[in-house]
């Protein structure tokens, strides 16, 4: 059984257009994070639907409400001739994954570029309680691990539905550290799931690459499936700020005077050279890595996310 | 190099602003809480030398611009480069007298050299100041399309000009203008005789362009004269024509005199004829000496004015002395005089009226008597000391005249006359208002005037044109030549009778050739005749050097190919504006900067 209070959830005002299409900050301006999530997760699944993907579930899982475009043969037609309702019978592959959801909570993920925009961290919130959300629907046991420059909040794995407002409930909890220390993050997640599963991490990796150099490789040895996305604002990307300013580190008294119009260049050649070294980095050690910037629909990363569940039975 | 406009180099003091924002330390207020400072200070390590040469060239750049905008605004100019000319002060000096009339090649040459202008004028641009100064006297300045329009309009001057005084005039105009580019032109036949003296244009450069090719031969009329201006009614027409080149040696004319023609034949170049006459017509009459046309027709005709009237008749006093009275008679005898009462002629103390020639008495005990009629009548002279002994006499046919007794003439302060003969450096004879007054008594023991040969004709020429009429004046002019019009004169009367009123303070001919008669109201009191110079008909040219020698001046160059003429009009020394460049080498230098400062490392780099 589904939970009553996410199927009956109205649909985004948007329509027909997919929530998990939509800009991230428009549509996070339109409910809570979990009804959020929960538009997202339907558009997501239905995306998938319209692709013919082979072996997506074989075991009866729920209903759900017909939508335009979902193919007639799941169509419960009982249902249909007793209550005159469209209903849709979803399966499920039968699974019993564990998987860890990582966030960085620290001050630096607190900051947006621009105010028409998310801060990485709600944006990361939103993307975690979408994620959580899906693999919950498929009956994956799913934990989360925030920290900063301690451990946070730490939820274990569970693959009730209940289990999912429980984790939004943690990701409302206070955070904000100067730095983070992910090392400690992950090998606490390691030892949530036990056996080999899924870590996903969600940081801008604002820190050392040896930081979590060797307790990936250390994950990836105890057999789990990890993938890591690193949060960026389009601002880091590039920057836009004009003339000259005294830029502050959020977590730190580094503090840099630049005049944008000398170094804009630069800058963005070096972000381009970090993105490569940890994608060499991440990619040497099996782990599946890509940047997302908080103005990309939340359907982008929650696909990447998924690829890495693609890969576990 | 110099510079138009040199006080905007002071702009170049901007220039240190570029360098003082670089090596200041700035003072930024901004501060941006940024979580990839690391990025940020990563970027700056690694690039830190490509951002100090960017930094640097960058500046250079900045400090370059700022120097060529100075530079542009002070508007240079020099040797090097550039385009277009310096604003230049150009006269041009059009000669359109009457001798470039003349057709060549079956145009007048007058147009060749308007054409030649234009094509000057084209060349100027808007910060040229251009002069168009014709050989006439007139002055047109303005822009290029009013000089153009001044070109079109400019006619044939029916004289000769003043080429020398209207080159130093252009002269003066070009160094009033004080622009960097100073330059005469002038366009001209090379008449010899329009370059009559030298002239001297200093530093001030002159280009002269003249036609290549020979004068063509020309034919005219260079003399048309009535003698004596009063006929009554016996006169002569005293004519020459001049000739150049073939067929110049001779000419066929025409005189006419009223509208009727008195005479026609064929004389020799240079060589006078008289026709003489005694037409029947009365009053003031205009007369012209016309020959065959050539292709100078401008002096192919010229005019003349003569005043034809009766007789003049005499009242003749016996105290005259029989030596008057026989001249008289041979005077009636041939027509020139009559017997009657309109002029006296007498000894002074017997005369009754004027107009009168009157003589000293031959008795000295009539001299008081003879000063008071001469006061009675109004004459503005007494007789003074009696002088003898013999002396010479001088004046007007008065050669070989001696004198051997006369009275000293003393003025009174009526004094109003003109001295004919002199005795001794005093006045003999005096003329005035309708009296003629002669110091002595016309008797051989008083002078050996009655007795010469001239005695005659010169007391027929008494009485005809001084005593026996209202004088007249015949004013000979050239086209538009200032003249003084005799007191009381209202207007000037052309050809088709029409009264042209002047201002007497400042009147000039007319610029057409012919006879006008001066007006007092609906009178004529005489004629102003309007002829060519005489040698303006001379087409002869001068060769380079000699036009070149006339014209002094530090850089004088005569041209025939007009190609050159032109090029050379706006050389000024072959400096030219450089604006134009420094504002490319400035869009340029922008150009750079901005490539620079937005993506040109970069791409430089990468490649």
């Amino acid at each position: 059984m589904t939970d009553p209070s996410i199927t009956a959830a109205a649909p985004p005002p948007a329509g027909p257009t997919r929530a998990d299409l939509l800009d991230p900050a428009h549509l996070a301006s339109l409910g809570r994070i979990e009804i959020v999530a929960r538009w997202v997760v339907e558009g997501f699944l239905t995306g998938l639907h319209r692709s013919p993907r082979k072996g997506f579930s074989v075991e009866f899982a729920e209903h759900r409400p017909y939508m335009p475009g979902d193919d007639l043969r799941y169509m419960d037609w009982k249902i249909l001739a007793r209550a005159d309702r469209w209903m849709i019978k979803q399966f499920e592959e039968e699974t019993n994954l564990r998987a860890a959801l990582v966030l960085d909570v620290s001050k630096s993920m607190d900051w947006t570029g621009s105010p028409d925009r998310l801060t990485k961290l709600s944006y990361a919130e939103h993307l975690i309680a979408a994620l959580a959300h899906l693999l919950i629907r498929q009956k994956d046991a799913v934990g989360l691990v925030r920290f900063d420059d301690e451990l946070k909040s730490v939820l274990s794995p569970r693959a009730r539905s209940v289990h999912f407002y429980r984790l939004v409930r943690t990701l409302a909890e206070p955070h904000g550290g100067k730095a983070a220390r992910i090392s400690e993050a992950l090998f606490r997640a390691e030892r949530m799931i036990r056996r080999p599963g899924m870590i996903i991490v969600v940081s801008d990796l604002l820190f050392e690459p040896k930081d979590i150099d060797g307790p990936v490789k250390s994950l990836r040895a105890a057999g789990h499936n990890v993938g890591v996305l690193q949060i960026m604002d389009p601002s880091e990307r590039a920057l836009t700020s004009a003339g000259e300013a005294i830029f502050c580190d959020t977590e730190s008294d580094l503090q840099v005077s630049v005049s944008v119009a000398d170094v804009e260049d630069a800058y963005r050649e070096t972000v381009e050279h970090v993105v490569e070294e940890w994608r060499t980095q991440f990619s040497g050690a099996g782990v599946e890595y890509d940047v997302v910037t908080t103005d990309t629909p939340f359907g982008v990363p929650l696909r990447k996310a998924f690829r890495v569940r693609e890969n576990l039975p | 190099m110099s510079f138009l406009a040199p006080i905007w180099l002071l702009l170049v003091g901007a220039a240190a602003v570029p360098l003082l924002l670089h090596l200041l330390k700035r003072r930024i207020d901004l501060r941006i809480d940024f979580p990839a400072v690391r990025y940020l200070l990563r970027a700056k390590q690694d690039h830190r030398q490509r951002l100090r040469v960017q930094n640097l060239i960058l500046m250079a750049l900045r400090i370059m611009a700022i120097l060529l905008i100075a530079l542009a605004a002070a508007r240079p100019i020099g040797w090097l480069g550039g385009t277009g000319h310096v604003p230049t002060a150009l006269a041009i000096v059009l000669d359109n007298s009457l001798s470039t009339s003349v057709i060549v090649d079956g145009a007048p040459l007058i147009e060749r050299l308007r054409e030649e202008a234009r094509g000057l004028v084209r060349g100027a641009n808007s910060s040229d100041r251009l002069w168009l100064v014709t050989a006439d006297g007139r002055v047109v300045s303005g822009d290029r399309g009013t000089v153009l329009d001044a070109i079109d309009r400019s006619d044939v001057f029916p004289g000769r000009g003043d080429l020398p005084a209207v080159v130093t005039r252009a002269a003066a105009l070009v160094r009033s203008a004080q622009l960097p580019g100073e330059r005469i032109t002038v366009l001209t036949d090379g008449q010899a005789t329009a370059w009559p003296r030298g002239v001297d244009v200093g530093n001030i450069p002159l280009s002269a362009y003249m036609p290549s090719g020979e004068a063509p031969p020309n034919r005219a009329v260079v003399l048309a004269a009535a003698r004596p201006d009063r006929w009554t009614p016996n006169g002569t027409v005293v004519l020459r024509t001049n000739g150049w080149g073939p067929g110049g040696d001779s000419a066929t004319y025409r005189v006419a005199l009223g509208g009727r023609t008195l005479a026609r034949g064929t004389m020799r170049a240079n060589e006078e004829a008289i026709v003489r006459a005694a037409p029947t017509e009365r009053g003031w009459q205009p007369g012209s000496v016309e020959i065959a046309p050539d292709e100078l027709r401008g002096d192919d005709a010229r005019y003349f004015a003569v005043w034809l009237g009766n007789p003049p008749s005499v009242r003749l006093d016996a105290t005259a002395g029989s030596f008057v009275q026989t001249a008289v008679s041979a005077l009636v005898g041939s027509g020139r005089v009559a017997l009657g009462a309109d002029v006296d002629v007498a000894s002074a103390d017997a005369a009754i009226k004027l107009p009168a020639l009157l003589t000293a008495p031959s008795d000295p005990v009539r001299i008081g008597a003879a000063n008071r009629q001469l006061e009675r009548l109004g004459v503005p002279w007494r007789f003074g000391a009696r002088r003898a002994g013999e002396s010479a006499a001088h004046g007007d046919r008065m050669e070989g005249v001696t004198v051997a007794l006369r009275y000293v003439l003393e003025p009174s302060e009526r004094l109003g006359a003109d001295t004919v003969a002199t005795v001794a450096g005093e006045p003999w004879i005096v003329g005035g208002e309708r009296y003629v007054l002669i110091a002595s008594p016309l008797i051989p023991a008083g002078t050996s005037l009655p007795i010469s040969a001239a005695f005659v004709p010169w007391l027929g020429d008494v009485l005809a044109q001084q005593l026996g009429g209202e004088a007249g004046r015949v004013l000979a002019l050239a086209p538009g030549a200032a003249f003084r019009p005799p007191h009381g004169t209202t207007g000037l009367e052309a050809n088709d009778g029409q009264v042209l009123p002047f201002d007497p303070a400042s009147v000039r001919a007319p610029m057409r050739q012919g006879v006008y008669f001066l007006r007092r109201g609906p009178t004529r009191v005489g004629a102003v005749i309007v002829n060519a110079e005489p040698e303006e008909s001379d087409l002869r040219r001068l060769s380079d050097a000699a036009l070149a020698a006339r014209i002094r001046g530090r850089d004088v160059s005569v041209l025939r190919d007009a190609g050159a003429w032109r090029a050379a009009a706006f050389a000024a020394g072959n400096r030219r504006p450089l604006g134009t460049l420094l504002l490319v080498l400035l869009l340029l230098v922008v150009a750079a900067e901005t490539f620079i400062a937005r993506s040109g490392l970069r791409r430089i780099r990468r490649t």
